[in-house]
């Protein structure tokens, strides 16, 4: 062992993906260790990859083995756009990104950027859904082969491998950049900005193609097929059947598109990985004293929570919201909420509808008509969302809730502080919502309808989400990336979400069964009974809630403290 | 304050903090196993031990953050698990590797812990006021925790743990990551709390800091306490140091291995 200094001349082994790849492995299996209910969720999150997997690879090879080359463009443009976009999209909204190996532990090693861009990015391909993503993708080769022998399967295959490359590097590169976004103070409102205007590009495109499929004709259908499969989106799938169809140079040209694509997507994470390395602490000191100090609880009292008690309560629903806009993790949560809330009722009541019918005349034919039914549906979907939020709302405090249970906060009243809290910003955007939707539609008198249904599933949801906050919390990373997630949680979460939503949608459902059974009656009676049945779900959810939180507080934090 | 109904009543034939059998597993690791402790009220009593030795362990199951595998902690007569109510209100803590609620200024998170307490907001007000100013961290106005340095983060969380007037304090490395005028600051705090009839609790490392505080100490590796009593009885007429690395069985380095660390 006793080697002088001097004598280590030789160079450093190089660091190749190799390593990456066997040290996420490594960090995995060690999270196992001694924890079956983790090694029975991971079966569980692989099983439910299966099952998609293979779902996808029937769709995607349909067309190759009842050989209808017809359908070929249309099921690899539709079907790898649809599946780009969702990987792009569904980190920043619901799963966040596994971030086993958090770039910031290899800001002291001697890295080159490239190596670590490499290497990070083949540990992010170990994982489970970009493994049931490549196999179904597989279905897309399948089809080539089908209708064009080798030569095509094999352009297929490379497609198909860039292609979910894309999909990884995408994916890491949205929320990367994201977080970085989000992470300096400056620029956080902006980002909000950001996010409605690109929510408000989605929904008129969304009604384009919506619009398209309900005219239904095919010929059409090929064509926005074809436009798709030369964008990014496309290109990396549609490339095979290109080939399998005799269009040989497309299909380099397609290839060529999607390695550049790639190659854009790589630069752009690596940038932005540079700078989450470095900023990982914090973004600098916060904005300059705004206004007079005054006392300690004038400060920490916003002008929002101004009619609270000066209590407990009142303590606890004022650091909560001040916590909902200083945290970037709640904040990026929050404005999941707005956007998509906005997003989804238009896209589903809109869906048939046509805009060129003039503003005051009434919108669409009879047999794109919203009713009030399915108008009751998106809003209890939007209410159920909010309320998500809240699945892991002690999971956000991380350690610091041990203040909480040194001071002995009894869990009603810390339940309804942080419902409270929460309601104050999404009530408001809730109400938005409804109004937006109600105007949009051309359908004022239905306002009631709506707000009614969105608050009683948001008081569902409230209800559903305590207990799953208390029982089902899971430490969240320490790292600057509000998508961050620990190895393993990913599953849990997809798991809970779905719980969640699945109960709290029941819990809303005699709503849709009102608007579907009552008539005109519940066009005024469903805004009191919504209020009332929400608040009424939420506040027995607090109740029960509260005693199992007292009972476990202990157990509670240490299930939301990072292991270290 | 509630705690001085119970000063005259019936705490003071109970030792402040009195923890009988507590253990603690995890997994496999068993990480205290089996403490017995006595703190006598108005003392100052340093809990010693090597890295990994168990003493967060124990601290967190005194002051109701872990649940303890076996035992009973009480304080004041209190006990911390059954009754945790009362036990609480007398106590103070400040964790270690725990954050603070660090999206607050000091002077919110001050308040916002005041009233967790249910304390009168005009009490908070005011001493929330005079321990910023005390703790000279006035000067940092607006400025979130999180930016806060090392060393004023443990000042703001001995501020929290003290706001409430606490009658025993719990404090898990008050002097880590502290400068030292800071630990000075933080020194001179404690001892005029003791002096005023309040009992300190702390874990530490730094012997120096341990003999020049303490009246009580004990030592605690492997998850048990290995020596305990009066400073003066611990110590012997050895240094403190010296006991301590006989007690947890040190090794020194023979100068043999790592050679090539000269060059």
């Amino acid at each position: 062992m006793a080697v002088p200094v001097s004598a280590d001349e030789r160079p450093a082994r190089a660091v190749s993906a190799r390593h990456f790849v066997r040290l996420k492995l490594r960090v995995l299996g060690n999270n196992f260790r001694g924890q079956a209910w983790r090694i029975a969720l991971f079966v569980v999150g692989v099983l439910f990859a299966l099952w998609f997997a293979a779902g996808g690879f029937l769709l995607l090879a349909a067309p190759g083995m009842t050989d209808e080359p017809r359908y070929a463009l249309m099921t690899a443009a539709f079907g790898g756009g649809v599946l780009t976009l969702g990987w792009l999209l569904l980190p920043l909204v619901f799963f966040g990104v596994d971030e086993t190996l958090d770039p910031a532990r290899f800001a002291l090693l001697p890295l080159s950027r490239r190596t670590l861009v490499t290497g990070l990015f083949a540990a992010a391909l170990v994982s489970v859904p970009a493994v049931a993503v490549m196999l179904a993708v597989t279905g897309l080769v399948v089809t080539a082969a089908a209708l064009g022998g080798w030569s095509a399967a094999l352009v297929g295959a490379v497609g198909v491998v860039v292609g979910v490359l894309v999909c990884v590097a995408g994916a890491r590169a949205v929320t990367s950049a994201f977080a970085t976004m989000l992470r300096s103070r400056r620029v956080r409102d902006l980002a909000a900005v950001l996010l409605a205007v690109l929510a408000a590009l989605l929904g008129p495109l969304q009604l384009l193609v919506l619009g398209a499929v309900r005219n239904a004709d095919w010929d059409r259908l090929t064509g926005v097929a074809r436009v798709v499969g030369w964008t990014p989106f496309g290109a990396p799938w549609t490339a095979g059947v290109d080939m399998a169809q005799g269009r040989a140079g497309a299909a380099v040209v397609k290839l060529l598109i999607s390695v550049a694509t790639l190659g854009v997507l790589l630069f752009w994470w690596s940038r932005s990985l540079e700078s989450a390395m470095v900023g990982a602490v914090s973004a600098g000191p916060a904005k300059a004293p705004r206004g007079a100090l005054g006392g300690a609880i004038a400060q920490l009292f916003p002008r929002a929570v101004g009619w609270a008690r000066r209590d407990r309560f009142g303590a606890l629903v004022a650091r909560e919201c001040r916590y909902w806009w200083r945290d970037a993790r709640r904040r990026a949560n929050l404005i999941t909420v707005a956007v998509i809330g906005v997003f989804v009722p238009v896209m589903v009541n809109l869906g048939g509808v046509s805009f060129s019918t003039e503003a005051g005349t009434s919108f669409g034919d009879s047999a794109a008509d919203p009713s009030p039914v399915l108008v009751s549906i998106s809003m209890v979907f939007v209410g159920v969302l909010a309320s998500l939020t809240l699945a892991n709302q002690f999971g956000f405090d991380g350690s610091a809730y041990a203040a909480n249970v040194v001071a002995g906060v009894p869990g009603r009243v810390e339940l309804r502080a942080r419902m409270a809290a929460f309601s104050l910003y999404v009530v408001p955007i809730l109400l938005v919502i409804s109004v937006v939707v109600a105007v949009v539609l051309g359908r004022p008198g239905w306002l009631g309808v709506m707000a009614g249904g969105l608050f009683a599933a948001y008081g569902c949801g409230l209800a559903i989400n305590v207990f799953i906050s208390v029982l089902g919390a899971y430490s969240l990373p320490e790292t600057s990336n509000p998508f961050a997630m620990n190895t393993g949680a990913g599953v849990a979460k997809s798991l809970l979400t779905l719980l969640s939503m699945i109960t709290s949608a029941v819990a809303a459902v005699p709503f849709v069964v009102a608007a579907a059974l009552l008539g005109d009656v519940w066009l005024w009676l469903a805004l009191p009974v919504g209020l009332a049945y929400g608040a009424g779900a939420a506040l027995l959810g607090a109740y029960l809630a509260g005693d199992t939180l007292d009972r476990r507080q202990p157990e509670l934090l240490a299930a939301v403290t990072p292991r270290r | 304050m509630a705690g001085a109904g119970y000063r005259r009543t019936m705490t003071d034939q109970h030792p402040a903090l009195h923890l009988r059998g507590l253990a603690k597993r995890f997994d496999t690791k068993v990480a205290v196993a089996g403490v017995d402790l006595a703190v006598p009220t108005g003392s100052f009593y340093g809990l010693l031990g090597p890295n990994g030795a168990g003493k967060t362990t124990t601290l967190s199951m005194a002051v109701g953050l872990l649940r303890p595998d076996a035992g009973e902690a009480r304080v004041l007569g209190y006990d911390v698990w059954a009754d945790p109510v009362r036990a609480k209100s007398l106590l103070g803590v400040m964790p270690d590797g725990v954050r603070l609620f660090d999206r607050l200024s000091g002077a919110e998170l001050l308040a916002y812990h005041g009233l967790l307490r249910g304390m009168d907001p005009a009490v908070v007000d005011q001493r929330a006021a005079e321990l910023l100013d005390v703790l000279a961290l006035t000067d940092a106005g607006r400025t979130l925790v999180v930016d806060y340095s090392a060393g004023m983060k443990k000042k703001i969380g001995l501020a929290c743990a003290l706001l409430h007037g606490p009658r025993l304090l719990v404090l898990d490395e008050p002097f880590e990551a502290v400068d030292p005028v800071s630990a000075a600051l933080i020194r001179d705090i404690l001892h005029r709390y003791v002096t005023g009839g309040g009992t300190v609790v702390f874990s530490s490392h730094v012997m120096e800091v341990v003999e020049r505080l303490c009246s009580h100490v004990a030592i605690l590796a492997d998850g048990t306490i290995k020596r305990v009593g009066t400073l003066t009885e611990v110590r012997g007429d050895r240094s403190l140091e010296d006991v301590f690395v006989e007690v947890v069985g040190g090794r020194t380095a023979t100068g043999e291995e790592l050679s090539w660390l000269s060059r």
